[in-house]
């Protein structure tokens, strides 16, 4: 897809976020265009969740913008967030589908408390999300009765409840066997390919990062930063970056003497 | 594998030792690992501190097995015997012993760099010598043998328990602060949220409110009555006991009716309800923390204190006072039971004698009291469950600290609306 014909739906500009003292990132700037796939990958503790976190106004940054459609998140009083949160759908890693309702309830909550459809209407909505997720007939199981692949595609019928602009994942296949984690990319394929959905997606499975993304961005913990942005293949390919190479060529960065074996 | 090796290997040790002059040889054949740790720790170290020396070899020649747990007890008998002025030497190792010491070799040589001029030709030096360590001393607080000889109360610093305290006494109360502050900000949302629901009736989860109001009301008033019951025994029986030397039986059910409904009524079935209910809201909220649900519910646009905390308190609140005059009634009941079976008070006595004592105004108080203890039960409840992180270990700690901090809320407000109650009256 050729993003540059598209409009951003999401800026990001001169991010940082910090932990304490400890810098997790700094000079973060990008953008989302509409309707693509884009990727944040990275090591663990590179700063991704906080980003993710961060962008779906989560999480307070050190200093930034992010902005959605000309509004700052970041500033935004809370009836302006409650507004773009109503456009966003949140996968998150654990699914955190609510324990204590059916999955129909799960799915119901945002579409009874934002819009004033009628109940068969709403019923007939989650019928048809759960068919897109290949869960119907599961409407008054307990999320404790699905397995955790079930569960993750219960968690995105719910973030597309409300038909949200833009999804957010967090760590999509993290825990998945492989099956499932490919059912799981076929699935964003196909949502992103019948909605238009925008998807910005954390995973580090490279697998689905070939599969899914259109665009990748790179993030890296000493570089305290973006560190690489493109499309997949051409990074994998082109990369001269040592650190962008070995994550996709998923190797060891050949430092000899980097990474002691401590007992602690 | 392991097992294949340890075939031949018997499941004992032997320590042979040697001693010329000041020098001792340390022979170790057979089998080292956690199992036998203490025993040939204690055995090698009674040997070298038996008289003085000068040296210690220890040859691992025999050694058909030997674990990381076992290696390091040895690298630890090295670095005591350094600070003796005992130069150590391992020797004869194999290569699945060398490999075990490489593996624990960075932490401890950190520890032992100091003693490197002292055992120049020792295993240690030339460990040292190879991996061209720096000989920095950072590590060595928080390195695994710090710990083990923490652990095992060997020679330590002194004099660092008497910081400690004061660091304990700053760092508890900079905590206490801290919540104090964060229950005083929740108690703001809460109301800035129940004002939202004032203004919006429709955003109230009235299906939530009716689950909980059964949860804490409903399923928790066979235990209320229960206890209601027996402390009214209880407060006959034992004032019937003193109240006959002096003949002023008949004044026994006052004191139950008295005491049950201005005080024991109301703090029975708010400790009761702080332990079933309060630890439930802690525990649940905690839980839904952890599994990111709250994160959730915010990236839905729900404020989670609205829609988690604010159902339950308007059931807490509305419960515990029904609870309450539950178990007053109950607590009358007890005292009659004793008054009619052993204190030859007849039923009507016993009834017209409790219904002089108590006053409207009492029942009131008791009523309003309940319902601030609800109150205070449910939002310690909830706010301690926000507070959660991460971790089983936290949903069990707040939980605790919930019941604890609404018992002592409790006890505090029972304090204050004495004294207010009295001056009101």
């Amino acid at each position: 897809m050729d993003t540059q014909t598209k409009a951003p739906i999401i800026i990001v500009k001169d991010l940082a976020a910090r932990f304490g003292n400890n810098i997790v990132f700094e000079n973060v700037n990008f953008n989302v265009y509409e309707g693509e796939v884009l990727v944040i990958v990275g090591a663990s503790g590179c700063g991704k969740s906080t980003l993710l976190k961060i962008m779906i106004g989560l999480q307070k940054p050190y200093s930034g913008q992010v902005l959605y459609q000309g509004m700052d998140i970041v500033s935004a009083e809370e009836t302006e967030l409650n507004q773009y949160r109503q456009n966003i759908g949140v996968l998150f890693q654990s699914s955190a589908l609510f324990g204590s309702m059916t999955i129909r309830e799960n799915i119901e909550l945002p579409l009874q408390e934002y819009t004033d459809i009628d109940q068969a209407t709403i019923d007939s909505i989650i019928r048809m999300k759960l068919g897109m997720v290949n869960l119907a007939g599961y409407e008054n199981h307990q999320p404790s009765e699905l397995s955790g692949g079930m569960k993750k595609r219960a968690g995105i019928a719910r973030a597309m409840a409300m038909d949200p602009r833009v999804l957010f994942f967090d760590e999509l296949s993290a825990g998945l066997d492989p099956v499932t984690a490919a059912e799981l990319d076929d699935l964003i394929i196909k949502t992103e390919e019948a909605l238009g959905t925008t998807m910005v997606i954390v995973t580090h499975e490279l697998e689905s990062i070939y599969k899914i993304a259109h665009r990748v961005l790179m993030l890296d913990k000493e570089a305290k930063g973006i560190i690489a942005e493109g499309k997949p293949l051409e990074l994998k390919e082109q990369a001269t970056d040592p650190r962008v190479r070995s994550f996709f060529l998923r190797q060891k960065p050949d430092a000899s003497d980097e990474q002691r074996f401590y007992v602690s | 594998m392991k097992t294949q090796k340890r075939k031949n290997c018997p499941e004992v040790y032997n320590i042979s030792f040697i001693r010329k002059d000041l020098n001792l040889f340390v022979n170790l054949s057979g089998n080292f690992g956690l199992q036998n740790l203490m025993v040939f720790r204690n055995e090698i170290n009674n040997e070298i501190y038996k008289q003085k020396l000068e040296s210690v070899t220890i040859d691992f020649s025999g050694v058909c097995y030997l674990d990381s747990a076992a290696a390091l007890a040895l690298v630890q008998i090295e670095k005591e015997a350094a600070q003796q002025n005992i130069q150590c030497r391992l020797i004869n190792l194999n290569d699945k012993s060398k490999g075990i010491f490489s593996v624990i070799r960075e932490d401890n040589l950190i520890n032992l760099s100091s003693q490197l001029e002292r055992s120049q030709d020792g295993f240690m030096y030339n460990l040292i010598e190879r991996r061209r360590l720096p000989s920095s001393t950072e590590k060595t607080q928080d390195s695994f043998i710090f710990r083990l000889v923490e652990r095992r109360g060997l020679p330590n610093q002194s004099g660092k328990s008497y910081k400690d305290f004061i660091w304990q006494i700053g760092q508890t109360s900079g905590q206490i602060a801290k919540d104090f502050a964060n229950f005083v900000t929740f108690i703001g949302e809460l109301l800035v949220a129940f004002l939202y629901i004032i203004r919006h009736p429709k955003s109230l989860r009235g299906k939530d409110v009716l689950f909980y109001i059964h949860r804490a009301g409903v399923d928790g008033l066979p235990i209320v009555a229960m206890i209601g019951l027996l402390m009214g025994l209880i407060i006959a029986f034992m004032s019937f006991l003193q109240f006959k030397m002096v003949g002023a039986n008949i004044y026994v059910p006052s004191l139950v009716s008295f005491a049950m409904i201005k005080e024991l009524g109301p703090i029975m079935t708010a400790i009761l309800v702080a332990g079933r209910s309060g630890s439930a809201f802690a525990a649940e909220i905690g839980t839904m923390m952890v599994n990111e649900e709250v994160d959730a519910l915010h990236t839905m646009g729900f404020e989670p204190i609205r829609f988690l905390a604010v159902p339950k308190v308007i059931a807490t609140i509305i419960v515990v006072p029904i609870l309450t005059v539950y178990a007053d009634l109950f607590g009358i009941v007890g005292g009659l039971i004793i008054g009619v079976t052993s204190l030859d008070l007849t039923l009507k006595t016993y009834v017209t004698q409790s219904m002089k004592t108590i006053q409207v105004f009492d029942v009131v108080t008791s009523i309003i009291k309940a319902a601030v203890f609800a109150g205070l039960i449910s939002a310690i409840g909830c706010q301690r469950g926000f507070q959660v992180r991460s971790g089983a270990q936290d949903v069990g700690k707040f939980t605790t600290s919930a019941v604890v901090m609404a018992i002592f809320m409790i006890v505090l407000a029972d304090s204050i609306f004495a004294i207010m109650f009295y001056y009101v009256k």
